[in-house]
């Protein structure tokens, strides 16, 4: 008899790659700090839950304007990333285009509000480039992976006018994908626009915690819960039709689009991320103790912990969405199941993780617990989503199992296991680069120097930690797609699931 | 002549697929080429196109239809490099009556017209078929170069597409797999196997001996 050999490696693959990286996992959460510092968590947690069936809001006025500008701002900044992104989509064959767009990916969007907070102040241009910068980025790599897909027409019947061809034989099978993945993205630009609120633009982050720094929690359930709805229609209002009015609207409504100054950027540029042994020319030695101090006291403590993070996070992602996704097919469990478990990932995927980690915090107070359980939650919710489309498809033969521990581990896992990694390994940058963030809630990873740094005004020491993090982020980019390319997972757009870019 | 090969070979990974090749084919003949899949009827096909790339009209095999096109504009694509890119997207967003009228007389030949705006991924494989043959009907060179383009056509439509092609373009090089076909609609056959000339004849001078060959060439 013959026996399938490729069958075989790639399971005794995917039991390596799991087993690697189960042990970082367990390795780095016995280095991590998981202490609860709240001495009344149950009464606070108890208070904040509670709150949920009292909801109101001061000035539902201003309530109003913060949902308005978030979305206004989200849409300009979908409009032009879009078409940003488009055009370098074209030219990504470029290794130049492909390294900036990799390393302006890098940069969470937080990290840009705050650069350009520097630059241009507290305004909606400040806004607008925190989202464009990066999602053009994201959009000119992922559509230029769609084109790549979609360019199925033989090359021996492709013409000289490259124009002509390209819009009839890519453009009319790319569109529809392009157009879907532009949606999702929408879908986290408010997302991130609202969270854009915490470093102090008036989005809905930032009622959201003065609201829970007040303690005024049935405030913060109010603008959660509106927060879901606006997300959950998007589909309804967002929609070809709509969207040139939206655009408008949007434009008309945040209307002052000043705060531009050329004197600042080149400012930024020439002088504030210039380190400042050398822009006060105190000569090589002083440079080089500079860095040391940076390097020793922030840059490796920085990147240990955001390392322990993500590790911890990717493993408790792993088995919250092992656990979870059997709750969501038809082989496991009724229908009312799945329909609740539905609504759970939903609100759990709609909420950022940044207010998750937000809300943790204040119930657990600083350690790298609440980082953790809001990267786990956020994270595996989405990969529980996906596992359980594939789980859909998946045909049982005739003498299938009555057991559902027998089904779950003989039947489903071995035939989605291959695709779950594949899943877990493309959100992993993914949770590196919000670990790094999540810094700036007080967990001593990279945002949190950065923070300082920017607190301090020492905006030198920022720009070099921002490039440490920009590279960790390739890095584990690459890392990730030689582990994919290793486990021979499927690399197929349209059916992976966008949400996973 | 349009074509002349002369002791052509050519091979991937080792696996010799064209082996020492001679063939002429003249000005004005109608060749069928016989085969079973993966004796060398595709590659022979290919290798002739690159030839002469810019005086021939190609059907490959895989159709090269772009899928969220309708039949006009998968037809229309093969004179993309005739008219202006202006006309062209004009073209793409709304056709222009001129050209809606030249294509639904080319499909009305193939009994396709009611399908003008229908996407290729609503199509049946023969609908897919008759759309790539319109497409070089649209702006047909002298020399035709098909690779099996009527496999999925009833007998009825095959012999019909046949005729029209034979009328249409000068020179013909078409693999099929149907014996009786190529007998009946071309001047020539040539049967491969294993990369190899088994047979090649006038039709006209078949005997019963060759034409067992042929039924085996495409066993």
């Amino acid at each position: 008899m013959k026996i399938d050999k490729s069958y075989i490696m790639s399971v005794t693959k995917n039991a390596k790659i799991t087993l690697l990286f189960l042990f970082i996992g367990i390795f780095a959460f016995l280095l991590a700090d998981f202490e609860i510092s709240t001495t009344d968590t149950s009464e606070l947690s108890k208070r904040f839950f509670y709150s949920i069936f009292d909801l109101k809001f001061n000035n539902y006025t201003i309530l109003l304007e913060a949902f308005l500008s978030t979305v206004s701002i989200a849409i300009l900044a979908i409009f032009c990333s879009s078409i940003i992104g488009f055009f370098l989509a074209l030219v990504f064959h470029n290794l130049l285009v492909r390294i900036t767009l990799a390393v302006t990916r890098a940069i969470h969007e937080l990290f840009w509000a705050l650069i350009f907070l520097q630059i241009f102040g507290l305004n909606t241009l400040t806004a607008l480039l925190a989202i464009i910068i990066p999602y053009s980025a994201i959009l000119g790599k992922v559509y230029a992976e769609i084109l790549e897909e979609h360019d199925t027409f033989p090359s021996n019947l492709r013409g000289k006018n490259k124009l002509s061809y390209f819009l009839y034989t890519q453009i009319p099978d790319a569109f529809p994908h392009l157009i879907s993945y532009t949606l999702y993205r929408f879908e986290c630009a408010l997302r991130s626009t609202a969270i854009l609120g915490f470093v102090g633009i008036t989005t809905l982050g930032y009622y959201l915690s003065s609201s829970f720094m007040q303690g005024v929690y049935n405030e913060v359930w109010l603008i959660l819960i509106c927060f879901y709805i606006l997300v959950a229609s998007i589909k309804y209002w967002f929609t070809k039709y709509s969207f040139p009015f939206l655009v408008i609207a949007s434009f008309f409504y945040l209307d002052d689009f000043s705060g531009f100054n050329i004197d600042n950027l080149i400012r930024f540029i020439t002088n504030d991320i210039v380190p400042h042994p050398i822009r006060n020319s105190l000569g090589f030695d002083s440079t080089i103790k500079w860095f040391d101090n940076i390097f020793f006291n922030e840059i490796i403590p920085g990147v240990f912990n955001t390392i322990v993070l993500t590790q911890v996070s990717l493993l408790l992602t792993a088995i919250i969405a092992l656990i979870m996704f059997p709750l969501l097919s038809k082989k496991f469990v009724s229908k009312p199941t799945i329909f609740s478990s539905h609504i759970f990932l939903v609100i759990l995927r709609s909420t950022p993780e940044y207010i998750l980690a937000y809300i943790f915090l204040q119930i657990f107070g600083p350690s790298m617990l609440p980082a953790a359980l809001a990267l786990m939650l956020h994270n595996g919710s989405i990969i529980a989503h996906l596992m359980g489309n594939e789980t859909k498809l998946i045909v049982l033969g005739p003498q299938r199992t009555q057991r559902n521990i027998n089904l779950y581990f003989f039947e489903i896992i071995p035939r989605v296991y291959n695709q779950f990694l594949a899943f877990l390994f493309y959100r992993w940058e993914i949770i590196m680069r919000e670990s790094a963030i999540l810094g700036i809630l007080g967990i001593a990873t990279l945002g949190f120097f950065i923070d300082s740094a920017i607190a301090d005004f020492r905006l030198d020491k920022m720009f070099l930690l921002l490039v440490v993090t920009a590279l960790l982020n390739i890095l584990v980019d690459y890392i990730s797609r030689k582990v994919r390319s290793y486990l021979r997972v499927k690399e197929n757009f349209t059916s992976c699931g966008c949400s996973l870019k | 002549m349009a074509f002349y090969l002369q002791n052509e070979s050519i091979s991937y990974d080792n696996n010799v697929i064209l082996d020492s090749l001679n063939l002429e084919i003249k000005k004005g003949e109608k060749l069928a080429l016989l085969g079973k899949s993966g004796s060398g009827k595709s590659t022979l096909i290919k290798r002739l196109f690159e030839l002469k790339k810019d005086e021939v009209s190609f059907i490959p095999q895989e159709l090269g239809l772009v899928n969220n096109l309708s039949v006009f504009h998968n037809v229309y694509i093969s004179k993309l490099d005739t008219f202006s890119t202006f006309y062209n997207i004009r073209n793409l967003i709304k056709p222009a009556k001129k050209e809606i009228k030249t294509i639904t007389d080319i499909l009305k030949e193939f009994d396709l017209e009611d399908k003008l705006y229908v996407k290729n991924h609503d199509l049946s494989g023969g609908q897919k078929q008759r759309t790539a043959i319109a497409r070089t009907m649209y702006n047909p060179q002298k020399i035709l170069l098909a690779d099996e383009p009527i496999s999925a056509l009833d007998e009825y439509l095959s012999s019909k597409v046949l005729k029209v092609l034979k009328e249409n373009f000068e020179t013909i090089v078409c693999a099929l797999h149907n014996v009786e076909l190529a007998i009946e609609h071309f001047d020539r056959v040539i049967g491969l196997k294993n990369g190899k000339v088994l047979l090649d004849k006038k039709c006209s001078e078949l005997n019963h001996e060759d034409r067992q060959k042929l039924y085996y060439v495409c066993d």
